[in-house]
């Protein structure tokens, strides 16, 4: 026995030596590139021109989407993000020097972003979407620190992340990011692609960072190579998003870019977790860059025959629909403009997933003032007024009618939707 | 054209023939004469328009202006006319409490709001006789209750009084400081 325990301690003892020289030969960040900017030499106009590309970059990065504060208050800290492993909080961005970055040289953000580690050496958890943002262009990151530096600071303390072990070990990231941060930082070449597709990938896979909620994870929680397949994250799916499904979906580069700026088109209208991200991002970018980022998506979407409804809907749904759907969505999915979206060609009912229909009918949306003239009124909610079994007839006749998806969604699902998801 | 049956205020409608998506409030205003039911918004926003259904376990209000009569096929339904109470010639006897709570706080000034108010302090009134709240919680879940109905002319303030006193003045919708 006692060789025994020997060899066993001493073995521990290796593998605990070696697994702490791989963590300290492979923790901090990477090479960090020099700035493209001397920031010390910058006239007025320069200057200004430079902030005003940082405010362009921070929306195209949605950086407010997770650094506002709990009441909305942009890059000040504390909304909660909701993943399985415990709740993470944004942090403070601002340039107090107590509670948020004021200290962060544009070095020091270049390494968090690219490289997923705070000023002070600490790893950021991969919540924080550097392993997107890892290939963001040097010039981008300048810009974004100046913007940054120049806006308010706001003194508010931020909030420790509410996770259990072995989450709560920071360091442990090093090994993380050893699987899934390349050291390589350079984009495939884009051989033949246009300079739109070439600025659409940049924003959709890096500054976008669409991916993080649009691709599906694998058990480490790091994006697997199903690239946009699609997700479901803090209870909503963010639907497939591949050229070929958003051509099945009815999408065109025209009405995706024009979705991406209001909110509204008539494949749907933004909810769930969308609805933050034109709201704080994508409302504000040019339209050059909306058109780029559809053009990006669509790339080589194939042509699609039009969904063509089932012909045995079932009666139940169909009644309920009639019932509690029609009065404002038109007998046949019509809508009424600037109230009620139709559903005639709405992608909600068209996802294999039936996840985000059941959601909407069950907790409703509530009033939103789209980005352009579009103000939708509240859709109410049907939770405590249909029961489960109901609430599968409907969504089932809306996938036939319009979804070209098959039914089949029982009362079991619904339930156990309802449960997952809200 | 479908055929459709329910129980309003009490009463057994039907079967009758009636268009698919044929809405509810048309349904009470001309085919059944009851003409309380107010047509405001016509987008289900306002709640002018709201009637109860009662369910197996409490009234929900719908908003009948966008609700398929065709939805109401087999249910029981209540609207503003089915909450006095009336003597032998069907004439009104005495008010509903909320009716009258709403009267002696001047609660409406046109009244064209006051039915949807009626039916959803009344769904609220049977919540709280099923599950009764902490007397310190009734300001703000009055307010959650009656916030979406809107009002033209005198303001929220005397239909919220106006429920709020009842439920404090009615036995068995609070609790006592012990819980009991």
């Amino acid at each position: 026995m006692r060789p025994l325990f020997r060899w066993s301690a001493f073995l521990l003892l290796v593998a605990v030596v070696a697994v702490g020289v791989v963590w300290w030969q492979n923790s901090g960040p990477g090479p960090v590139e020099p700035a493209t900017v001397d920031f010390t030499s910058l006239d007025a106009d320069q200057h200004a021109a430079l902030v005003e590309r940082g405010l362009a970059v921070a929306r195209a990065g949605d950086c407010a989407a997770c650094h506002q504060s709990q009441d909305g208050l942009e890059y000040a800290g504390g909304y909660a993000l909701h993943l399985p492993m415990g709740t993470i909080y944004g942090t403070n961005i601002t340039p107090s020097i107590e509670h948020g970055i004021g200290r962060w040289t544009a070095d020091d953000l270049w390494q968090s972003m690219v490289w997923g580690v705070r000023a002070d050496g600490a790893n950021l958890y991969p919540a924080m979407p550097y392993a997107s943002y890892h290939r963001v262009q040097r010039a981008d990151v300048d810009a974004l620190w100046l913007y940054l530096m120049s806006i308010r600071a706001v003194e508010k303390p931020n909030l420790d992340p509410d996770l259990p072990f072995p989450f709560n070990i920071r360091p442990a990231i090093t090994f993380w990011n050893m699987a899934f941060l390349p050291q390589d930082r350079s984009l495939p070449p884009a051989d033949g692609k246009s300079q739109a597709w070439t600025r659409g990938r940049y924003l959709v896979e890096v500054l976008g960072h669409c991916g993080e909620c649009h691709t599906p994870r694998n058990l480490a929680f790091a994006k697997t190579d199903r690239h946009l397949q699609g997700e479901v994250l803090e209870g909503a799916l963010a639907p497939d998003m591949t050229a070929d499904n958003l051509a099945r979906r009815g999408w065109t580069v025209a009405d995706l870019a024009g979705f991406l700026k209001t909110g509204v088109s008539k494949q749907g209208v933004a909810t769930l977790t969308m609805w933050p991200v034109i709201q704080h991002s994508t409302q504000y970018l040019p339209e050059a860059d909306l058109a780029a980022i559809a053009t990006y998506l669509m790339d080589g979407a194939p042509a699609i025959a039009p969904i063509v409804a089932a012909t045995d809907l079932p009666q139940a749904g169909a009644r309920l629909y009639l019932g509690l759907c029609a009065g404002c969505h038109g007998v046949d999915g019509e809508g009424k403009p600037h109230a009620s979206p139709p559903l005639d060609k709405n992608t909600t009912a068209m996802l294999p997933d039936p996840g985000n229909l059941v959601r909407i009918i069950a907790e409703g949306i509530p009033a939103r003032n789209f980005p352009g003239e579009a103000r939708m009124q509240a859709m109410p909610a049907y939770g405590n007024r249909m029961s489960a079994d109901e609430m599968a007839a409907v969504v089932n006749y809306m996938r036939q009618r319009w979804g070209g998806m098959p039914g089949g969604v029982t009362e079991s699902d619904v339930v156990r939707l309802l449960d997952d998801r809200l | 054209m479908t055929e459709i049956r329910m129980i309003v205020n009490g009463k057994s409608v039907g079967p009758i023939d009636v268009p698919e998506d044929l809405m509810m409030l048309e349904f009470l205003n001309e085919y059944l004469n009851l003409t309380g039911t107010r047509y405001g918004c016509g987008q289900g926003v306002c709640r002018a328009c709201s009637v109860l259904v009662d369910m197996p376990d409490g009234a929900r209000t719908m908003a009948a202006c966008v609700t398929g009569a065709i939805w109401f096929d087999g249910r029981t339904v209540r609207t503003v006319e089915g909450h006095a109470a009336r003597n032998a010639q069907g004439q009104i006897a005495e008010l509903s409490p909320i009716q009258q709570a709403f009267l002696y706080h001047f609660s409406f000034q046109c009244s064209y709001c006051a039915p949807g108010f009626v039916n959803e302090a009344t769904a609220l009134l049977e919540r709280l006789a099923r599950a009764p709240i902490s007397r310190a919680d009734v300001e703000a879940t009055v307010l959650e209750a009656l916030n979406g109905n809107i009002c033209r002319c005198t303001g929220y303030v005397r239909y919220l009084g106006a429920t709020r006193d009842l439920i404090l003045a009615t036995p068995g919708l609070t609790l006592t400081e012990d819980g009991a």
